[in-house]
């Protein structure tokens, strides 16, 4: 439509259009600093033209929409190295706190292990001496003791653990609450051709921090977004999440169940992951080499001291009170049998200065007491398993680290607001206005001059 | 826009770098003050489980060396006893020698036997020696292991018992502490019953010549079985110079395992604070200004 109203209704358009764009940079510069913010570009488009006759007129430019600018893939993975992150941070912090326990000290295992050994050599060179007696006692008594306090305080690392999961279960629910709530606002604003970024921005953060919980699937169709479990139980379905819930199991854990159904086990990435993996089988596993090794050792000494006789000429009782069949649950409990000192058998043939036994007791020391292997190699390779645990997943954990960086560095290279970016399209959309402006004063002006041409010919 | 955009916002990559350096640095300097680049197993798995088995070792170590001072001090006292027992022996060679002499009136053998008879119970003090508490010469005993028994031809009874006590000075290496009384005294020659003799006979005059050469035999054997305890200590000395090695190249193989390597740690301590320093300047210099700052 070539007319003095046409061009003043493009303009016009021009200015609106500009405002829009305007209000993009804006926003951007406002939530430069917000996170999860994807950065909003003005989509502008030519209007429609028009063609009269043999003339095509440009019907000047519309603002489409602002479209903020994102990279779901790229969201995706993030989300999935977030859920390796959590569950390794969960599991090096858990397991350094567990190391503690095997970091070499005087009166660590290995240490007390050595020194029972020591005192019975000791007394070897002076078998009926009470106090050389009293101190084979006492090596007794430590290494039982630490024995005792290495494993409860694992047990007890694995009640704060076990506390842990119930608060990050309850943080879960909360927050597929909140991400099935952003759902249903996404939806609706679609649904009526709205523009939902605000609420895609914040379900993004939504569902980064629970990646850092649990393991969790996406499943992004048109309008709506699916969240389930590693192993498929729901979590949010559009509009509606679904909690866990935890149950205390037979050992007093809690596990965690989806719809009725135990998850636990399938719970492998993710704070949550971490929590389990360190909580039901890193600890148990070093608690159980700590039974065996207690136990054994016990046995075998208790088997040792049978076989001699002590000062009072009876043949040797247990020096440690002895470990259930199994062995199950014996460091924690491990105790000695006898305050007397006299009951060391150290006697050979039932007299008092004899030492023959005192070679028996102290074979032990190379004995294959636990699992095929003698008291101290075995507990060496506890230390080890321990510290290859925790430095497995410190080195996994910083390299996990790295990728994240650099997945977030790309996402702020395509989302991240640009301050230079901004200031430039600010500047630039001020111009267009300024521009849409001067021509609208001159359309004005012509459209003055052109009601005024009637009283000119008058 | 058809270039690829910058991450407008660099501080977390920065501050990430600034946090690895912190830590390395931590490590660097408990290495440094700790003297070992082994402070939690996690350092080095391997590590802290082979120096679980040499401190093992190493505490073994210590005890065999207790060991063997505690078993040296049992040695010597028993080589000293031997001592004082072939001395009062040859004085009663001695003795018995000038009793042989047919010129000696009955009462210059009286004066023999006296001091014989003297010599006799100096002998049976000597034999019930103790160390510690411990009687040296009672075998496995803990009573007294020889009483005057007159029933006996020897005059003198032995009351402990034939046991052997071995200590374990080294791995796998055990060494026979004591030999027993009746082995010393009693043996292929009873040194008692020889003294007792050589008393009767200088009290009867007869067969004088012939208790001698019997006192002469026991003392023969009791050298024979001083040469034990000679050997002993010998064994103890050369086993505490070899456990004394020993411990030498252990906490030498602790060290090459545990031990930080001082220079490399400061070096890159000074090299990680140097990084942390530019990395620091580098966050301090990025543009405050934006283009928004030049516009007007």
């Amino acid at each position: 439509m070539s007319s003095l109203f046409g061009s003043l209704a493009i303009a016009t358009g021009a200015l609106g259009a500009d405002q829009g764009a305007m209000d993009a940079t804006t926003n951007n510069v406002a939530n430069a600093n917000t996170p999860g913010y994807s950065r909003l570009v003005p989509v502008l488009v030519q209007s429609d033209p028009v063609v009269i006759g043999n003339v095509t007129y440009g019907e000047g430019v519309v603002l489409q929409q602002l479209r903020s600018v994102r990279d779901p893939i790229l969201q995706l993975r993030i989300e999935n190295e977030t859920q390796q992150q959590g569950q390794l941070n969960t599991v090096v912090s858990a397991m350094q706190q567990a190391q503690v326990q095997f970091t070499s000290s005087s009166s660590d295992i290995g240490s007390e292990i050595s020194n029972l050994f020591s005192s019975l050599n000791q007394l070897s060179t002076d078998p009926t001496n009470a106090s050389l007696r009293q101190s084979v006692l006492a090596a007794a008594g430590n290494l039982s003791t630490v024995f005792n306090n290495t494993s409860n305080a694992l047990s007890q690392q694995r009640t704060n653990l076990d506390l842990n999961v119930s608060q990050t279960v309850q943080q879960v629910n909360t927050l597929s609450a909140q991400i099935a709530g952003l759902n249903t606002k996404i939806s609706q604003l679609e649904g009526v051709g709205q523009d939902a970024s605000a609420f895609e921005d914040q379900r993004d953060v939504a569902i980064g921090q629970l990646s850092n919980l649990i393991g969790v699937s996406t499943i992004q169709s048109d309008n709506s977004l699916t969240l389930t479990t590693g192993n498929g139980s729901p979590l949010v379905v559009g509009g509606q999440s679904f909690n866990l819930s935890t149950q205390s199991n037979a050992s007093g854990f809690q596990d965690v169940y989806s719809q009725g159904q135990d998850i636990t086990s399938k719970l492998t990435s993710g704070e949550l992951g971490g929590l389990v993996q360190v909580r039901d089988q890193t600890i148990p596993g070093v608690i159980s080499n700590l039974d065996t090794l207690a136990s054994g050792l016990a046995n075998a000494m208790n088997a040792a001291n049978a076989k001699g006789f002590d000062l009072y000429g009876n043949p040797g009782g247990n020096i440690f009170v002895p470990p259930s069949g199994t062995g199950q649950g014996y460091a924690a409990t491990m105790a000695v049998a006898i305050t007397d000192p006299s009951l060391i058998a150290a006697s050979s043939d039932g007299t008092q200065g004899s030492n023959g036994n005192i070679a028996v007791l102290t074979a032990v020391e190379n004995q294959n007491v636990a699992g095929g292997q003698t008291p101290t190699d075995y507990y060496s390779n506890i230390v080890a398993n321990v510290g290859n645990d925790v430095a497995n997943a410190t080195a996994e954990l910083s390299s996990t680290q790295l990728a994240l960086n650099q997945l977030q560095d790309q996402l702020g290279s395509v989302s991240g607001v640009s301050l230079d970016e901004e200031a430039a399209n600010m500047v630039q959309y001020q111009r267009a206005y300024d521009a849409a402006a001067n021509v609208v004063t001159t359309i004005n002006d012509m459209i003055y001059t052109a009601i005024n041409m009637s009283t000119l010919t008058v | 826009m058809s270039s690829i955009r910058v991450n407008p916002f660099p501080m977390p990559d920065l501050l990430a770098a600034v946090e690895q350096l912190q830590r390395q640095q931590s490590n660097a300097t408990l290495e440094l003050a700790t003297g070992s680049s082994i402070n939690k197993p996690s350092d080095n798995p391997e590590g802290a489980a082979q120096l679980v088995k040499l401190s093992d070792l190493s505490s073994q170590l210590d005890s065999f060396q207790h060991s063997v001072s505690a078993i040296s001090g049992q040695f010597s006292t028993a080589d000293a006893t031997l001592s004082s027992v072939v001395t009062v022996l040859q004085r009663a060679i001695t003795l018995g020698t000038e009793g042989a002499n047919g010129t000696l009136s009955d009462a210059d053998r009286q004066a023999i036997v006296v001091e014989l008879t003297g010599i006799q119970s100096q002998l049976l003090s000597l034999a019930n020696t103790s160390y510690q508490g411990q009687y040296i010469f009672s075998g496995t005993s803990t009573t007294q292991p020889f009483v005057l028994d007159p029933t006996q031809t020897s005059g003198v009874r032995y009351t402990g018992n034939s046991g052997i006590n071995d200590v374990t000075i080294g791995a796998g290496y055990q060494l026979q502490v004591n030999v027993p009384g009746s082995q010393v005294f009693n043996g292929a020659a009873d040194t008692f019953l020889a003294i007792n003799n050589l008393i009767t006979s200088m009290e009867s005059n007869t067969g004088i010549g012939t208790a001698v050469t019997n006192v002469g035999n026991a003392l023969t054997y009791i050298s024979g079985q001083q040469a034990f305890y000679g050997n002993a200590i010998n064994q103890t000395q050369s086993q505490q110079t070899y456990l004394s090695a020993q411990s030498v190249g252990l906490a030498q193989q602790q060290n090459t395992i545990g031990a930080a390597d001082l220079t490399a740690v400061a070096s890159q301590l000074a090299l990680d604070q140097t990084s942390q320093t530019a990395a620091l300047e580098a966050i301090g210099k990025m543009p405050q200004t934006s283009l928004f700052d030049y516009l007007k």
